[in-house]
Formats: C-alpha cells, sequence, structure tokens
C-alpha cells in the first residue's frame, strides 16, 4: 500500500462526508466501474430473460438477488484505481474474487450494510471469526451512515427504474398500459420487458455509487484508526528533510562556479539600485498624464436616441401628485357619481383611473430601461481630415477639374492628384454621407464606397484611389490623358448636379 | 485528487473553504422537511373543516397549501440561516456559491426549480445533475448559484495531555508542526505498533526508534501546542 499515490484527500471526515466522497469517486471512475457491474451481468441476465421471456420478472429477481457477486467486481477495480493504477476491466474480469461468496448469497444478503462490510471480505479476504473481530472494530459509530447508505441507494434504484420507464411513457404516443397511482397493478407482457430492463440498467447505474460510498466509508474508518493522513504528512517531512540534507550533482558542481562568477560581477559594478534617479519617476509620471491628455486617447462622439421628457427630476421616485388629487376629487365627488350612475360604475371609473395611473407611473417609473428597447444609432461627425487632406466643402475651389487641370499643367503633379482626390473625398462626405473615419486607409474608403451599391462611382473612385495610390506612395506619373479623362468622370459623377 | 472540500477566494485575498454535500443527507433532509410539511398540512386540513372542505375552508385550505409548498422552504433558507428543520438536523445548509449566507432571490430560484429537478419523478433530474458536477448541485442550485455544505462541528474537543513538552530541534514548517499536533491527540485512538510505525518514519527529527521516537514525538506536539 504506497499512500503516496493515493487519489484521494486523506483527512478526519465525518461518516457523511465519507459518503458524499465516495460518490466523488463513483463519478470520477464512472465508467470503468459501470463497464465492471454491467459486464459480468450481461451474459446471465441474457440467458434468464431468453429462459423466463414469458415473466421476465423472474430473471429480475434472480439477478436482484446475486446483487452482492456484481458489486465485487467495481470494489476490487476501485481499490487498484485508489492508487492511481488503470486497471483493465477484461483481464480483472478473470479473476473475480468468488471469496466467501456463498454466505453472501445466502444469510448475509439480508445485511443491511453490505457496502461497508465487503472491502473486508473482497480485499482483506477475512473470514469466519477474524471477520467478524474486524467488522467489530470497523463499524463503530458508523453503522447507522452505513445502514442510510443502503437505505437511500435501495430506494434510488427502484426509483430510478420506475422514473426510466415513466420517462419512457411520457415520450410514446399512448402508453403501454402503467397506472401511475396503483403502483405497478397489472402490466401486459410488453411493460414487464421495459420494466425488467429499465431495472437492470438502474442496478448497473446505482451499483458504482452505492459500493464506492461504502467503500469511502470503510476508507474512512482505516484513515481514523491507522491515520493514514498523518503518515502522508511525516513522509512528505521526512522527503522534504532529506532533499534539504542531500545536494543534487547538478548543486555540487555548480556552487563553487557561481560563486566565483558572483564574486567577479559584483567586485567591479555599482548595484542597480544606484543608477535609479527619483526625478525621473515624477517628470515620466507628468509626461504619462500629458500624453493621456492628448486627442489620441478618448473619442468623442454625439449619440443620439429616443428618451422620456425629463418633467421632475429631482423627485423622480415619488408617485405623481395629481394623480392624488384626482383620486381626492373623485372621493369628494362621490354622491354626485353615486347619484349619477350608481356605485358600480363610479367603483369603475376608478378602477380604470387607478390603472391608468399605475400605467403611466410604471412608464416614467422605467422609462430609462424602456427607452433602451428603442435601438439607438450613433450618428458621428463627418471627418474633417482625412490622410492629412483637408476635406471640409469650403476648402475646395469652385471649378475642381479646371483647377486640377490648371496645376497639372504647371507641372503641379502631385498638387493637381491631391486636390482631386481630396475633393472626391469631400463629394462623398457631403452627398452621399459616406461614413469615412480618420483610421480609415484609401482602399477601406474605397470599400465604403463601393458598399454603396452605386456602380460607376464605385469603379471611378477605385480608378482614382489606384492612381493617387501609385503617385503618392509610389512616385510614379500618370499619363496626362489618365488625369483628363478623371477629371471629366468627376464632372459626370461626383460634381454634376450639386450646384 | 478526489476531495469533498469547497474552496472560493473572496476579495481581499482571503480563502475559504466548506465541505460540500451530496445526496444521501440531503434526500434525509428532504424527507424530514416533507414529513414536518405533511404535519402542517393535515393540522391546517383538520382546522378548515368546520369552515367547510367544499367552501370558504377548502379555498383557505388550498391557498395555504400552495404558500406552504412553494414557499416553506424559502421562509427557512432566510430566517434560519440557510437551513430549513431538516436541514439543521443534519448539520447542513443553503449558501451562496461565494459561501456568503443565500439571499431572496437564489432562494427563491432553487426553491421554484425544484419543478424541473423533480422531472420526470422522485427527482431524477435533481439527482443525476448532483452526481454530475463536482459540487453536488442540482439544477435549482445551478440557475441559482447556491451549493449546500456542512455546517456541523466535527472536531471533538481535544484534551491537553500530560505530556512533558520538549522543544524540537529541528525547524518544522506550520502544516508539518500540525502533524505533529494530530499525531499527539490522535495517539489514544491508534494502536500501539502503528504509533511506533509512525514515528520510525520521523527518525530524522526525532533520533529515536521504537518507543522513545513516539514519546519524543508526543513531546513535541506538546510543546507546539504551547506546553512550554
Amino acid at each position: 500500500m504506497n499512500l503516496d499515490k493515493l487519489q484521494i484527500d486523506a483527512c478526519m471526515r465525518s461518516g457523511w462526508q465519507a459518503l458524499d466522497l465516495g460518490l466523488l469517486m463513483a463519478r470520477a471512475w464512472f465508467r470503468t466501474l459501470f463497464v465492471a457491474s454491467l459486464l459480468p451481468m450481461l451474459p446471465l441476465a441474457i440467458a434468464l430473460l431468453t429462459v423466463f421471456w414469458k415473466s421476465p420478472f423472474w430473471a429480475l429477481f434472480i439477478l436482484w438477488w446475486l446483487k452482492p457477486f456484481w458489486e465485487r467486481l467495481p470494489l476490487f477495480l476501485a481499490s487498484r484505481l485508489l492508487f492511481g493504477e488503470r486497471p483493465a476491466v477484461w483481464s480483472s474480469m478473470r479473476s473475480l474474487p468468488l471469496k466467501d461468496i456463498i454466505p453472501w448469497l445466502l444469510w448475509r444478503r439480508f445485511s443491511l450494510q453490505r457496502a461497508f462490510d465487503n472491502p473486508v471480505t473482497v480485499l482483506e479476504d477475512l473470514k469466519g471469526r477474524p471477520r467478524r473481530q474486524r467488522l467489530r472494530v470497523l463499524h463503530g459509530k458508523y453503522s447507522d451512515v452505513a445502514l442510510s447508505n443502503q437505505f437511500v441507494c435501495c430506494c434510488f434504484e427502484w426509483l430510478l427504474a420506475f422514473s426510466l420507464v415513466a420517462l419512457f411513457d411520457f415520450f410514446i404516443p399512448g402508453s403501454f398500459g402503467i397506472h401511475y397511482y396503483d403502483g405497478f397493478g397489472d402490466l401486459t407482457l410488453t411493460g414487464e420487458w421495459i420494466f425488467t430492463l429499465a431495472a437492470i440498467l438502474s442496478m448497473a447505474l446505482v451499483i458504482p455509487f452505492h459500493s464506492m460510498a461504502g467503500f469511502a466509508l470503510y476508507l474512512n474508518r482505516r484513515i481514523e484508526l491507522e491515520a493514514w493522513d498523518i503518515e502522508i504528512s511525516f513522509r512528505n517531512i521526512a522527503h522534504r528533510r532529506r532533499q534539504r540534507q542531500r545536494p543534487t550533482p547538478a548543486q555540487v558542481l555548480l556552487l563553487p562556479l557561481l560563486v566565483l562568477v558572483t564574486a567577479l560581477f559584483t567586485a567591479g559594478t555599482p548595484g542597480y539600485a544606484e543608477a535609479f534617479d527619483g526625478h525621473e519617476r515624477e517628470s515620466a509620471a507628468e509626461l504619462i498624464e500629458q500624453v493621456l491628455q492628448g486627442e489620441d486617447f478618448g473619442q468623442e462622439r454625439v449619440v443620439r436616441k429616443w428618451r422620456f421628457k425629463d418633467w421632475s427630476n429631482d423627485a423622480e421616485e415619488a408617485f405623481p401628485e395629481w394623480i392624488i388629487d384626482f383620486l381626492a376629487w373623485l372621493e369628494a365627488h362621490q354622491e354626485f357619481w353615486q347619484g349619477w350612475s350608481g356605485a358600480a360604475s363610479w367603483l369603475k371609473i376608478l378602477l380604470v383611473a387607478l390603472f391608468g395611473g399605475l400605467l403611466f407611473y410604471l412608464a416614467r417609473r422605467y422609462r430609462g430601461p424602456l427607452s433602451r428597447l428603442v435601438k439607438s444609432r450613433a450618428i458621428e461627425d463627418p471627418a474633417e481630415i482625412l490622410f492629412g487632406l483637408d476635406v471640409t466643402p469650403e476648402s475646395l475651389p469652385a471649378d475642381v477639374p479646371a483647377q486640377v487641370m490648371c496645376l497639372w499643367d504647371e507641372g503641379a503633379s502631385r498638387a493637381a492628384l491631391s486636390l482631386l482626390y481630396r475633393a472626391s473625398l469631400s463629394r462623398l462626405i457631403d452627398r452621399y454621407q459616406v461614413a469615412f473615419h480618420g483610421s480609415h486607409t484609401e482602399v477601406e474608403c474605397a470599400s465604403l464606397v463601393q458598399a454603396r451599391g452605386i456602380e460607376s462611382l464605385s469603379e471611378y473612385f477605385w480608378e482614382l484611389t489606384a492612381v493617387w495610390r501609385r503617385l503618392a506612395y509610389g512616385h510614379r506619373l500618370p499619363a496626362g490623358d489618365t488625369v483628363r479623362a478623371l477629371c471629366d468622370d468627376w464632372t459626370r459623377e461626383l460634381a454634376s448636379d450639386t450646384e | 485528487m478526489l476531495d469533498t472540500a469547497y474552496r472560493v477566494e473572496i476579495p481581499g485575498g482571503i480563502h475559504l473553504e466548506a465541505q460540500v454535500v451530496g445526496p444521501i443527507p440531503r434526500i434525509f433532509a428532504f424527507t424530514i422537511d416533507l414529513v414536518i410539511r405533511g404535519i402542517i398540512l393535515a393540522a391546517l386540513s383538520i382546522a378548515s373543516i368546520p369552515l367547510g372542505l367544499d367552501g370558504v375552508g377548502g379555498g383557505f385550505f388550498l391557498i395555504l397549501l400552495f404558500v406552504i409548498e412553494w414557499l416553506y422552504p424559502v421562509l427557512f433558507e432566510l430566517l434560519a440561516r440557510g437551513q430549513t428543520p431538516g436541514k439543521k438536523l443534519l448539520g447542513i445548509a443553503v449558501v451562496n456559491d461565494d459561501l456568503s449566507p443565500v439571499t431572496l432571490g437564489s432562494s427563491l430560484v432553487r426553491n421554484l426549480l425544484r419543478t424541473v429537478d423533480f422531472l420526470p419523478f422522485f427527482y431524477l433530474a435533481g439527482v443525476v445533475t448532483m452526481l454530475s458536477n463536482r459540487h453536488f448541485q442540482r439544477l435549482g442550485d445551478l440557475a441559482a448559484g447556491t451549493l449546500v455544505i456542512s455546517i456541523a462541528k466535527s472536531a471533538q474537543a481535544a484534551s491537553l495531555e500530560d505530556v512533558p513538552p520538549l522543544a524540537p530541534v529541528t525547524q518544522l514548517s506550520r502544516s508539518e508542526q500540525t502533524a505533529i499536533v494530530e499525531f499527539l491527540q490522535r495517539s489514544a485512538h491508534l494502536s500501539q505498533p502503528r504509533q511506533q510505525e509512525l514515528a520510525t518514519i520521523l527518525e530524522g527529527i526525532t533520533h529515536q526508534a521504537g518507543e522513545d521516537g513516539v514519546e519524543r514525538l508526543r513531546r513535541h506536539g506538546a510543546w507546539y501546542l504551547g506546553m512550554r
């Protein structure tokens, strides 16, 4: 038994907590344990169901009676899993423990603490008198908890079977003859079969949890009696001491070298701490503050959305005065209303008024959340400067193409094309409300224009963008004809009907 | 490492630990509450007979039935520190999953969702969900962010034994000291050979084996307990 590899946290627990730990164990190893409880059961189940195919409850009864036997393989596997081994279900099945099985299937079948006592037989391999003595030591104060485990798991097993049948029944049209209220009064053969299969399944599902809870209780008792937790702690102390005392070979080799190197280096150079100048930190803080104040950090945007008018900001929570006034007035003129059309009538009016008032009050009270239902849309101011170019309409000359051609003929090709590009951007913002942003690149701008869906315009703008990029970044002059064509198209695409 | 402990770190870097509680104690607690509710309802139905069971009395009873069935756990969880009478008997309580006391909202959610946990019959959904997560939360607990923890006082008051204290030569960390103190306090429940076996592991510290090692360790334990 190597306690270092123990997969559970060994510490003192109450009996109930031990049961919970057992359920966690079953949860962690569920696949293995489920297979281990179902697999040995299957061949016999198939054989019995074939024999008793007309009264499957007999098959179920025999399988149920043999339950102590089905619980052994999961327990055996769990005792290996507990110490971090990975046992194979198939190979363990060949060594399926048969120890002392006769008493377990006869008089001990009625034992109420089976899951707790099982480990003594299966794992400690004790029989007769030694077994009784051992059990007397183990039981101690945990008898009632072991009993609770047996009771709950037994009930749950049958309720699970019942629920599985009911669940199946819910999902088929009609029923196969279950009468929920008088137990399973008279079932059809199909019903019996379905219940038998559900009960076998639920038996295999519950066995891991039941036997692990009992096993954990047994382990808890042993941890208590043999102080496993103290042993683990003591081993850790001893281990740590040994490590501290015995330096590793690497340490032995490296230590003198390290001392030498450190001595050499620390002799000449000043420590890093001395290089630090306190003033720098203050000025740095100021600088950081300054940078953070700048335009690049933070954004301003205008957001327009719907909200209710602000009537009385200060008395937001108060119930509106006038409703109270109105109600008082109604009450004061009670006789009048009564005389007019009877009590029921004014009660109705009062109720309607109250309801109206309530609606109004609620609408006002929750105007914040309500207004959020209305989709808000952020509208940004159009960009004014793109790529360092001023794109406000005011900055443009009256006749852009003429100005462009004039500049081109003068030889200021860069100025000419930048004017054309800038004017295009300006018009796109102005006329088509294209939402350019300062952070967009030329290609992104062109894509935005394309997204507007005007084919000739987007074609023109792509071409202009290409020419402009080639000139601006690649320093490659376009042909004079291209520029002229661009100017002409500009008039058609962007200038024509705006003025 | 499989463990029932539930650990949270609350703001301020404080670590809290609690033991989560699984289905078996909770089923018992539920059954006790069921019985208590049954008794209350039986008493109420008898009390409403004079009013006429198919008249006012019947209506009165049905309203109370509704209130008790739905609000009994909520009421107790809020007023009795997360404990219905059944939970109190079992020493368990409902808390929020940051281990703060359960609030009205979470208590309502976890108890209204009992309907879902009950499906298809006998809390099958609830037990299956409990067994499929580490902290034994049923669907209602998962939705409300609550869990059930054990608050039973476990440690029996340890008596100080009459052992002459002796300062250990080696310096040990706090958890290591605790282990030695535990050894002193639990040595009454351990067999003599087992005590010697354990003491032999620490021969490097006590420099004694067997009987003397046990005695040495017990004296160190007494010293760590403050009998100096």
